[in-house]
């Protein structure tokens, strides 16, 4: 029966091919202009650290005195992360920050590259489960005992040594000879939620060496630096004693439980911080967050895409009632018909399905072209605004959302016609043949 | 002539189709009127002068990695080998460019005693030389451009000069002129700034800050390792020089990266593009509902009036002229279409408070809905006209043949 009906709905698009382009186009720039939207939205939310997820918290401390910020940095203070890297509760943890310097290798004829360095902890790699293509993260003993060990990422690799096995090998960063330990395989996490206040879809850095060689290399900050008083903090010995925030601190608790130790050892730790003369804000406390309350938090996606999302759909509804209006146009028209096929015995129902699958295909139509238009507009932005790839690739998961919507949005918009149409009344029609 | 009291009960008894027609054209008008506004608030943001010469300024970054260089000298020769370069105006070093997106920022203390200390507004910091002035090509008002002597080698408590933009000096010390007031980067007393002059509009590097139009260029020489430079060159020299200037100043000293080229021009569009991308997708919105409403128009009333043939052909029988039919059918459609608009106005606004409260947009102002309801009358007229020409054109004697 459904084949037949198919079959009919063909028929009788072709037979009113204007009305019936319309409605396709009216609801294909609909799904067209709602996927692009939600598909913006949607990539630009993703959670990169997917189930690990709730195991992963940021933890920022409210340091600053009294009348100065009115809520939690993002970022915490040199003097912070390093006592509480003593910490014994988190499976994982590790500081970090953004500095930069000019590579160079043995190659003569390889001119300098400049680019941005990671200053972290050996827990870094598998607390971001960062893979690897050769060797591994460098000794945790190194966190203490300082070496001047790196990893580098796979493009560098690229770069530097041709792509082969660079372990061992020498790269100078600033003229300092380091020892690669190891290559990351192609690793940048969108957006890069480790460190959201520096670019949040900017691509990871590609150089990451010891947090233990920070005050003997003293490291340049590239990231956002925030004080809350006037300090002087031009040279990294003076920043390092300084309550400047300019670290990102993430921790790993394997449960619930975890954390409320966790929490309650760090608010131990200002009560001994407060004895100094520091934490001394009534509001002085901890705060923990796990990844997806921490893109919130720090609105990665931008309101602009949420308002878009909102008008989008609106949108659709428009092309809904479009699509509703001359439906009944449509279906109406063919009342006639539809008179002779009740009298001959087709039940309600019967004709009821039958303009419900012509509905469909409509929708179904409609959502193909949409996704077409959809692909169209966002290769557009994609080259116009030199947008993101991460932003702009067409999701996989909208070619089953897309035909989804189109076909169940038409179908809640042909009930009412198709129930018009099949409860007419067919001696009125078959009067006047 | 226009018989309103009988299409309006005609309108009533026909239920479903001009209800249709009504809610399209309510949800079109609450939509397009808040998108264009956002669109015209987005561009107005973008149409905001910088006061620089931004056609013929560009930047770039310099890292000397090599510890042995006596920084301050070799920038001494850096700037002078850039100055010399054909095509070249001015050049400064500089701690942050214009519209960038990034930069320095302070909240300086105002006052000359504790009693009337007080926060200037948070401002951009440009760290520059006596050519920051002729680089930005930014207009001297009031006061005197700094002078090559005066340019302090670091910052000390007293002897620093400064300039500032009129925005800054107007909120800081209004109703009296701010040259020779100080500043202080700092607590009261520590690292004063002395105003010699005031500049008519210097932007700062952040412009979604309120605070965009707050500048100071302070004559404080920066040596770090890394830096950045601006230089200010004859229009269509960019690409020549940005070839020349590493080549140059490589020869001088070959351990450093000298790279991050940019124009003002790329910045501009680099910083307003999110404001660009939500102005173009909006435009495309309301261009395609535009249509679709229209398009949805046309089709209902093409179908109302294929109905009505028989109807067309009594009233014509009746002695209804053509132009009364189109009328009647026109008539009937702006009734729809004002109602519409008046409801999806009204619908707007509230919307356009719903935006206002969750996110931040100013709030909408009632030009919007009603520029949009004339929009529609236009498209309604369009697309009523030719469907109902057509129907007027029937001979009566075919149209109610069957009647």
């Amino acid at each position: 029966m459904f084949f037949y009906y198919l079959d009919l709905a063909c028929r009788s698009i072709k037979k009113t091919p204007f009305l019936s382009v319309l409605m396709v186009l009216a609801i294909s720039i609909g799904i067209g202009i709602t996927i692009t939207t939600l598909n913006i939205y949607k990539m630009a939310s993703v959670n990169p650290a997917g189930e690990r997820s709730d195991k992963l918290f940021a933890v920022q401390l409210w340091s600053q005195g009294e009348d100065s910020w009115d809520e939690f940095n993002p970022q915490i203070t040199y003097q912070d992360s390093f006592n509480l890297r003593r910490g014994d509760i988190p499976v994982r943890q590790t500081p970090m920050f953004r500095t930069g310097g000019a590579i160079q290798t043995d190659n003569p004829d390889l001119a300098p590259i400049l680019e941005g360095v990671r200053v972290t902890d050996s827990d870094f790699f598998s607390l971001f489960s960062v893979p690897f293509l050769y060797g591994q993260a460098w000794d945790k003993s190194v966190d203490q005992q300082a070496k001047y060990e790196v990893v580098i990422n796979a493009d560098l690799n690229q770069q530097l040594f041709g792509g082969e096995n660079s372990v061992g090998r020498t790269l100078y960063i600033n003229r300092k000879p380091y020892k690669v330990v190891g290559v990351v395989d192609h690793w940048s996490p969108k957006p890069k939620y480790y460190d959201v206040n520096n670019g949040a879809f900017n691509d990871s850095e590609q150089v990451f060496v010891p947090f233990s060689l920070t005050p003997i290399e003293e490291y340049q900050s590239w990231g956002n630096n925030q004080g809350w008083k006037h300090e002087d903090t031009r040279t990294v010995a003076a920043k390092i004693v300084s309550e400047q925030h300019w670290l990102q601190y993430w921790v790993e608790l394997k449960d619930q439980h975890d954390v409320e130790l966790y929490t309650a050892w760090v608010r131990s730790y200002i009560e001994q911080q407060q004895a100094p003369g520091r934490f001394n804000s009534p509001n002085a406390d901890v705060q923990i967050m796990d990844v997806a309350d921490w893109l919130i938090e720090n609105q990665v996606v931008a309101e602009d895409n949420k308002v878009l999302v909102g008008l989008s759909a609106l949108f659709l509804v428009v092309c809904l009632v479009n699509m509703l209006g001359l439906l009944l146009a449509k279906f109406l028209k063919r009342a006639p018909e539809v008179g002779v096929r009740r009298a001959i015995g087709a039940s309600r129902a019967q004709i009821f399905s039958q303009h419900m699958v012509e509905v469909g295909l409509i929708g179904f139509c409609g959502g193909i072209i949409g996704l077409l238009w959809a692909w169209g507009a966002l290769s557009l932005l994609a080259a116009k605004f030199e947008l993101e790839q991460a932003l702009t690739s067409l999701d996989m998961s909208m070619w089953l959302v897309a035909p989804t919507i189109a076909i169940s949005a038409a179908l809640v918009a042909g009930i009412y016609p198709a129930w018009r149409v099949c409860s007419t009344n067919p001696s009125i029609y078959l009067k006047s043949q | 002539m226009l018989q309103i009291k009988p299409i309006l009960s005609m309108l009533l008894r026909s239920k479903s189709s001009p209800l249709l027609l009504l809610l399209q054209i309510i949800l079109s008008v609450a939509i397009v009127a808040n998108a264009s506004f956002i669109i015209h608030e987005r561009l107005a943001l973008m149409d905001r002068d910088s006061g620089v010469v931004e056609q013929e300024v560009f930047d770039f970054t310099m890292y000397s990695f090599d510890p042995s260089v006596d920084l301050v000298q070799q920038q001494h020769k850096d700037l002078q080998l850039i100055r010399d370069l054909p095509g070249v105006k001015s050049a400064t070093f500089s701690s942050m460019t214009p519209l960038s997106g990034g930069g320095w920022s302070s909240s300086f203390t105002i006052g000359t005693s504790e009693e009337d200390e007080r926060s200037a507004p948070n401002s951009a910091m440009y760290y520059g030389d006596e050519q920051m002035v002729d680089t930005l090509g930014v207009k001297l008002i009031e006061g005197r451009n700094l002078r090559p002597e005066e340019i302090l080698p670091t910052f000390t408590d007293s002897g620093v000069k400064g300039i500032v933009s009129k925005a800054f000096a107007d909120q800081a010390f209004p109703d009296e002129s701010a040259v020779g007031k100080v500043i202080y980067n700092g607590n009261l007393g520590e690292e004063a700034i002395e105003i010699i002059g005031v500049v008519e509009r210097l932007q700062g590097a952040w412009v979604n800050s309120d605070n965009l139009e707050y500048s100071v260029i302070i004559g404080v020489e920066l040596t770090n390792a890394f830096m950045r430079y601006l230089v200010r060159a004859e229009e269509g020299t960019f690409t020549r020089l940005k070839e020349q200037i590493p080549e140059v100043l490589h020869k001088d000293q070959k351990n450093r990266v000298i790279q991050n080229f940019t124009t003002l021009t790329e910045h501009r569009t680099s910083v307003y593009r999110d404001h660009e991308l939500m102005a173009s997708v909006l435009s495309l919105m309301v261009v395609l509902l535009l249509l679709i409403t229209s398009l949805g128009l046309t089709g209902m009333v093409m179908f109302n009036i294929e109905r009505r043939t028989k109807q067309i052909g009594t009233r014509r029988a009746l002695g209804a002229t053509k132009r009364d039919v189109v009328s009647l059918f026109l008539v009937e459609n702006y009734i729809i279409c004002l109602v519409g608009g008046v409801v999806g106005g009204l619908l707007a606004i509230a919307l356009g408070q719903q935006l206002m409260q969750h996110y931040d947009l100013p709030q909408l102002e009632w030009q919007y809905p009603l520029a949009t309801i004339v929009g529609l009358v236009i498209v309604t007229t369009l697309a009523v006209v030719f469907p109902a020409t057509k129907a007027a054109k029937i001979s009566p004697a075919i149209a109610t043949r069957s009647v």
